[in-house]
């Protein structure tokens, strides 16, 4: 039922566009209605940027402007007709837009909004100063009446096309939402930790998200400069900035039908704040507050959460459709096959005067259970931590077989099929479960943004391989009845069976498991126990790090002990056991012990 | 030489100011990892407010120091109601956009409480230029960099050796052992950004007498503080005075020799340049995070 939904939807909102002009009963009315077409495409953008990654944008009004701006001057000085001039804006808002993102999200998301407030207030300066090319504050009269290939597009057929470039713009937004562009840039915004080490991009998820928001602003640019027939640069400031962002907000970040509804209401709303002059501007702070404290989720967000107050979501799925688990993990994915051998010489890490790690040499053997264990701040983390990138070793090297990985990027490392699980758990807390597997899954999805905009063939084939994979691992580690629920609601010890599912959804050859026992119960480390076991036939090497020596005893087939960031014993579980080495960083030496007795 | 000296004089003027907000950058996300997005505002009350006591009749000393006091109230009160209740989500939506939203009101009130003009603050350090090889200069316009200087030494100073300071530092590496070390964290959250929106009052009163107040003031001159400390380092104090002074002589040149609409284009330009080269700022740690 869920599937026909935004079919629905897209229905519902076709007719509206179809039946609205047929009812406006004068030009201004229509003329209104069509300016909130031009908004909807820039509130449906800036809804990819706000409600999935979690950023804010506070220049969108400058990128409309630059669209604007570009369709107008192309129009008039070189003769570019509707559709050459869409291209051209939205080809210049994206470049502008990747650059202001690209360098700004890798380091915060808070930078972006202060970088684009700037980036409005500059277009604006240069739209008023550079007079040769923008008019200056007279700003830009006699805009060509729009024409697409020769044919004139004015009045009703103006109408039809801005209709049909909503129209276009909700079903590929909609769409992009709900693959794993979508999933990737939620998970991003939840931890941006755990999303590189499931292989996501951070930085080019982040980028994309913004690109997108601004090559629809830069379009609804265009349509607006056509639509006016005259620009100027008093119609692109801050508190237009203000009113797109409070479009997306006041709907429900992150919802379609919520850019939508926004936009509908800060279109209409403004007419009626005129009369309030200065109040006006007072207004949206407080509108913006309102909804920040009492509809934080905006009005379509809210409605869900009432909605499913009455009509509570299963929490469990249907395992119908599960498949066999080894064939589920074992997929070649990228041409990478069969077990894994970790090879780390000579790391050395050091955090100021501290070094955590000495001159450490491991070697995980393909197929292998390898424990790392030792007491705390021996710097199992922090070795675990510069395998996966992480950390950069200061000296030294490790290797995937025999291919060198030193350096490289945590989410580049992940995609070599290594996956790992996190001492304290990181999973995308507002995500279910179902949706934390999918995240997992991410690096076997091939299909390109243009699938996904489409659901091609592809698309579609690959998301139910993923969903059906999903499906297999939930029923592995025992988390079915759990699906839909929200990763944060898990009891503890879910949390960490869930993080393990997750690693294993990327079809891993080597397998980190971080303190995976830490803070279980004994039946819960004797479930664990098992499953690794089972993990490990699959033909996944794994490295586990632990503190609990039954756990240890029972499933490993090599031990390296850690003390002070150096390796003191690398042996079999039984050797290592009665290695005084081991039993002096444990337990002190035996004089102190004796000393201790007496 | 001598419209050469002049410019740097009166960038250092424009500097300090820089400074000084981007200071108070610094000191909120230092110790609370959230900024305050109103902050030009508190600069911008301090000047409004200095003015309208003026105007009643008040002595200009009392007038600032009331200001500057209205300017950290602002501040304290915002934290309380705008960033805590945001503090624990993941993203930074929440708090940026009260704080965004709480700005916007201000400016609208002041607007039409203060008019939509700008006023000259009436201050001793511009009754007479001085001149130094040439350069016209105000007293006003030397004291700016030199407070600007002086509060980045205290505040290293209180962050070194006082109790609150060093508390503020261990709020800011791990709020939770701090707590269970016994202290306050929201009080660190409250006296940072009550100092933070003082120092912005500070600025605000400062510049008024050199650049005219008015409701508007605080975007433009929050907004390139930001800048400067993204440029400087937001973890380092010396680090965006120096970025602060710097940018503003930087300014002075390129809109003497280039013109106003470049100034804003270059020096925001810089800005995503030292982002892309030195993500963490000229002079910013890294932040080592754990995982």
């Amino acid at each position: 039922m869920s599937a026909r939904l935004p079919l629905f939807g897209f229905g519902l909102f076709l007719a509206f566009l179809v039946v609205v002009p047929l009812t406006a009963t004068n030009e201004y009315e229509l003329r209104l209605f069509m300016l909130f077409l031009i908004y909807a495409v820039v509130a449906l953008g800036l809804n990819i940027l706000v409600g999935l990654t979690g950023l804010v944008s506070l220049g969108q009004a400058g990128l409309f402007a630059l669209g604007a701006y570009t369709g107008a001057i192309l129009a008039v000085r070189l003769g570019f007709d509707l559709v050459s001039a869409s291209i051209a804006a939205i080809i210049i808002a994206s470049l502008f837009g990747a650059l202001l993102a690209y360098p700004t999200v890798r380091v915060r998301g808070v930078y972006l909004a202060v970088i684009t407030i700037a980036f409005g207030m500059i277009v604006e300066n240069v739209a008023i100063e550079w007079q040769g090319l923008t008019g200056g504050p007279m700003g830009i009269t006699g805009i060509p009446k729009p024409s697409a290939f020769g044919i004139p597009m004015t009045g009703f057929r103006y109408y039809t096309v801005l209709a049909v470039v909503l129209f276009a713009v909700v079903v590929v937004t909609h769409n992009l939402k709900r693959s794993k562009y979508g999933r990737a840039m939620l998970a991003v915004s939840q931890s941006e930790t755990a999303a590189k080490s499931v292989g996501l991009n951070v930085t080019g998820i982040r980028t994309l998200a913004f690109v997108i928001a601004a090559a629809t602003a830069g379009l609804a640019g265009v349509l607006y400069a056509f639509l006016n027939s005259y620009i100027s640069p008093d119609t692109f400031t801050f508190s237009d900035s203000i009113r797109f962002l409070l479009m997306v907000v006041l709907g429900g970040a992150g919802t379609t039908s919520g850019a939508l509804i926004g936009a509908f209401i800060l279109t209409y709303l403004p007419e009626y704040l005129q009369q309030l002059q200065y109040w006006q501007k007072f207004a949206y702070g407080l509108l913006l507050a309102v909804v920040m404290f009492v509809l934080p989720m905006g009005i379509v967000g809210t409605a869900v959460v009432v909605f499913r107050r009455f009509v509570p979501r299963g929490r469990s799925i249907d395992m119908g459709n599960a498949v066999n688990i080894e064939a589920v993990v074992r997929q070649s994915v990228a041409g990478q096959t069969g077990s894994a051998e970790l090879v780390a010489s000579n790391l050395t890490i050091r955090f100021g005067g501290l070094t955590a790690l000495n001159n450490v040499s491991i070697r995980v053997k393909p197929a292998q259970i390898h424990a790392l264990i030792g007491p705390n701040g021996a710097g199992k983390s922090t070795f675990v931590n510069s395998v996966t990138g992480f950390y950069v070793p200061d000296e030294g090297r490790f290797e995937l077989d025999g291919v060198n990985l030193t350096g490289q990027a945590s989410y580049l490392i992940a995609r070599k099929g290594l996956a790992r699980t996190f001492q304290n758990t990181e999973l995308f807390g507002d995500l279910t479960v179902f949706e934390n597997l999918m995240v997992g899954y991410q690096r076997r999805l091939g299909y390109t943004l243009l699938d996904a905009a489409l659901r091609t063939g592809r698309f579609r084939r690959q998301e139910e391989e993923c969903r059906r994979a999903a499906i297999s691992i939930l029923a592995f580690v025992g988390l079915g009845d759990f699906a839909h629920e929200k990763a944060r609601f898990l009891p503890f010890g879910l949390q960490r069976r869930l993080e393990i599912a997750r690693a294993l959804a990327a079809a891993p050859r080597l397998l980190l498991l971080d303190e995976p026992a830490a803070g279980l119960t004994t039946q819960e480390i004797e479930e664990l126990a098992g499953m690794i076991r089972q993990i490990a036939s699959f033909g996944i090497s794994i490295l586990l790090i632990e503190h609990h020596v039954d756990l240890i005893m029972s499933v490993a087939d090599q031990v390296t002990v850690l003390d002070y960031g150096a390796v003191i014993a690398s042996d079999t579980p039984a050797s290592v056991q009665n290695d005084p080495r081991v039993i002096e960083a444990y337990f002190g030496t035996a004089t102190v012990l004796e000393q201790a007795v007496s | 030489m001598q419209t050469a000296l002049q410019y740097i004089f009166s960038g250092l003027a424009i500097g300090g100011i820089y400074a000084l907000v981007a200071l108070g950058f610094h000191i909120m996300w230092s110790t609370a990892k959230a900024v305050n997005f109103a902050h030009g505002d508190a600069l911008m009350l301090g000047a409004v407010l200095a003015i309208m006591g003026i105007d009643v009749g008040l002595p200009i000393a009392l007038a600032a120091l009331l200001a500057v006091a209205a300017s950290c109230l602002f501040g304290v009160i915002l934290e309380r109601y705008a960033v805590r209740p945001f503090a624990k989500t993941p993203t930074s939506i929440g708090w940026m956009l009260t704080t965004i939203a709480v700005g916007i009101m201000l400016e609208a009130l002041v607007t039409m409480q203060f008019g939509g003009f700008s006023r000259p603050l009436p201050s001793p350090g511009v009754d007479k230029a001085l001149n130094i090889l040439g350069a016209g200069v105000y007293p006003q316009e030397l004291l700016i960099p030199a407070v600007a200087v002086a509060v980045m030494l205290g505040f290293v100073w209180m962050q070194r050796s006082t109790l609150i300071g060093r508390a503020m530092q261990a709020v800011a590496f791990d709020r939770n052992a701090a707590a269970l070390m016994g202290i306050d964290v929201n009080r660190m959250f409250a006296i940072s950004f009550g100092l933070a929106s003082a120092l912005g009052g500070a600025a605000g009163i400062l510049v008024a007498p050199v650049t005219q107040a008015s409701a508007q003031m605080g975007l433009i001159l929050g907004l390139k503080g930001f800048a400067v400390a993204i440029i400087g380092g937001v973890t380092s104090a010396p680090g965006v005075v120096i970025a602060g002074l710097a940018f503003g002589i930087i300014e002075k040149f390129v809109e003497g020799y280039i013109s106003t609409a470049a100034r804003e284009i270059i020096g925001f330009s810089i800005a995503i340049l030292v982002l892309l080269i030195y993500p963490q700022g000229l002079f910013g740690k890294r932040e080592v995070f754990k995982v």
